[in-house]
């Protein structure tokens, strides 16, 4: 105990001679005790290196009076939260001789805590050695604390964000999966509709009756082939008219089994939006059929199908070049009706040009760039 | 040729029966689930199968493909979504997209039993999607 006092006094005695050394108007020494800036002296000559001067600006941070500070070391600032790593860190440094500077977890007198932004730097006499070590404080607490409060929020956030993403991802999937399930329905009925009208064809011992039916199938498959080629594009709200052309076109020409009907496409990627697929389709489905059927006379005939932007427009052309045969009246009357309906309700125009053998349509379907985009 | 058919909506199975024997082969049989499938296929070896993927069981389709596929009897699937055949299409010749059309199917028929007869100088139709085809990332369209 005496042994601690007597360092004390040496403490104190030191600081005394280190105030002493400087004259009281001294601007560097005046400077240092009005600063706002906490700031201590400790003497590394002495056993533990005690801090021999602080300033009012410590005094005031800490809650300590320059009694109790006088001839203590630093460590008494430090308490059970202070991180270990940061002092041992800050005592290399001293042994070293090197300047430091951590952010390190304080205590003041009254137990409570601040976050202290610490810079300890040697002071050289001019030999080289240490005489003194210099340290200067900032209470960063709320700097500290807003941090803590901001990175809790953020934590919040991304946590409130990952759960909307959850839910999204689920009713996405949800979504996708009655899509699927939906279209298969839909696939799965039209099929069974065609099923149901080829059934009563078969049965029909009537040729005009079997006929009619035929008909009808043609026109249901046609839509059957619309839902087949719906949904088989990354972006789902187009459909593809030359894709659901070049199919319809083909399938109906290879299933005449006739070779002298020749067939040639000039087909460009053409995507229309999806609304548009059923009225555009059963258009083509009739000029493609009228083509085909004047093709089965005999002698056989040439198809061209032409799908194409025109203009900004966009162009379906069917020609044919055969002998002109009598159409089947009935037939003929509900193709009439099929192609003006959905001509009316898309816009369509529709122009037929006959010359001798040949016969060419022309649908033209006036669109604005925002309804529909080729490739 | 000998035609099994493996669907489980039996009128459309029977539709296609009817289609079958229209284009001039015999059906050994109509079977709605896996189990059906199996029965049928260790009492009478067809030369050809149609698969649909979902059947009573369950999408067990792609299972009776491969049996069949180890069988050695060349299939094609008839699905409302090709999208769900397995990459390597589980040995199946390829696949027709439901709702096909009587045209499509009579295309594809003529198509396939060429095939199996030997003859592969025929263009594929437009209602087949071809495994191969379909794994190189192309389909007929």
């Amino acid at each position: 105990m005496q042994e601690k006092d007597q360092n004390r006094r040496d403490a104190r005695s030191a600081g005394d001679r280190l105030v002493a050394g400087h004259v009281s108007e001294d601007p560097f020494a005046a400077a240092f005790k009005a600063t706002r800036m906490p700031m201590i002296v400790t003497d590394p000559s002495q056993p533990d290196n005690p801090i021999i001067f602080c300033n009012d600006a410590f005094r005031k941070l800490t809650g300590y009076s320059d009694d109790e500070i006088i001839g203590r070391n630093c460590r008494f600032l430090q308490g059970s939260e202070t991180d270990r790593e940061t002092v041992a860190k800050i005592r290399d440094s001293i042994v070293a001789g090197r300047d430091v500077a951590v952010d390190i977890l304080n205590y003041r007198k009254d137990g409570s805590t601040f976050w202290n932004a610490v810079f300890i730097s040697p002071v050289r006499d001019e030999a080289g050695t240490i005489i003194y070590f210099f340290a200067s404080q900032l209470d960063f607490t709320t700097v500290k604390s807003r941090e803590a409060d901001l990175a809790a929020a953020r934590h919040e956030a991304e946590a409130e964000v990952a759960k909307h993403t959850a839910n999204l991802r689920a009713a996405l999937e949800a979504r996708t999966l009655l899509v699927h399930e939906v279209d298969h329905r839909v696939k799965n009925n039209l099929l069974t509709m065609a099923s149901i009208v080829k059934m009563q064809a078969r049965i029909a011992t009537d040729d005009r009756q079997r006929k009619t039916l035929m008909s009808v199938l043609n026109r249901i498959e046609a839509l059957s082939t619309v839902q087949r080629k719906l949904f088989t594009l990354d972006d789902v709200s187009k459909f593809d008219m030359s894709e659901f052309t070049r199919e319809l076109v083909t399938d109906l020409v290879d299933a005449t089994g006739r070779k002298d009907i020749r067939l040639s496409l000039d087909l460009s990627p053409l995507l229309v939006p999806a609304v548009k697929a059923t009225p555009l389709s059963l258009i083509v489905n009739e000029l493609v059929g009228d083509a085909v059927r004047r093709g089965l006379s005999d002698g056989g005939g040439d198809i061209h199908v032409v799908v194409r932007r025109l203009n900004g427009h966009f162009l379906i052309r069917v020609e044919d070049t055969s002998e002109p045969v009598e159409p089947d009246r009935e037939s003929a009357q509900l193709g009439k009706l099929l192609l003006e309906a959905s001509a009316l309700q898309l816009g369509a125009e529709i122009q037929r040009k006959q010359d001798g053998r040949k016969t060419v349509v022309d649908v033209v379907l006036l669109v604005g760039d925002h309804q529909e985009s080729a490739h | 040729m000998k035609v099994m058919i493996v669907e489980d909506e039996m009128l459309l199975a029977m539709e296609l029966e009817s289609e079958v024997e229209m284009a001039g082969h015999q059906v050994t049989g109509l079977a709605m689930s896996s189990a059906q499938a199996r029965d049928q296929l260790g009492k009478a070896k067809p030369d050809f199968a149609f698969v649909d993927i979902h059947l009573m069981d369950g999408p067990t389709g792609i299972d009776v493909g491969r049996e069949l596929a180890a069988a050695g009897i060349p299939y094609v699937f008839v699905s409302g979504n090709i999208k769900r055949i397995p990459p390597d299409f589980a040995g199946a010749l390829g696949a027709i997209e439901k709702p096909y059309t009587m045209n499509g199917m009579k295309n594809a028929l003529v198509y396939v039993s060429a095939i199996i007869q030997g003859d592969d100088s025929g263009a594929p139709p437009a209602s087949l999607v071809l495994a191969e085809d379909a794994n190189a990332g192309k389909s007929f369209g």
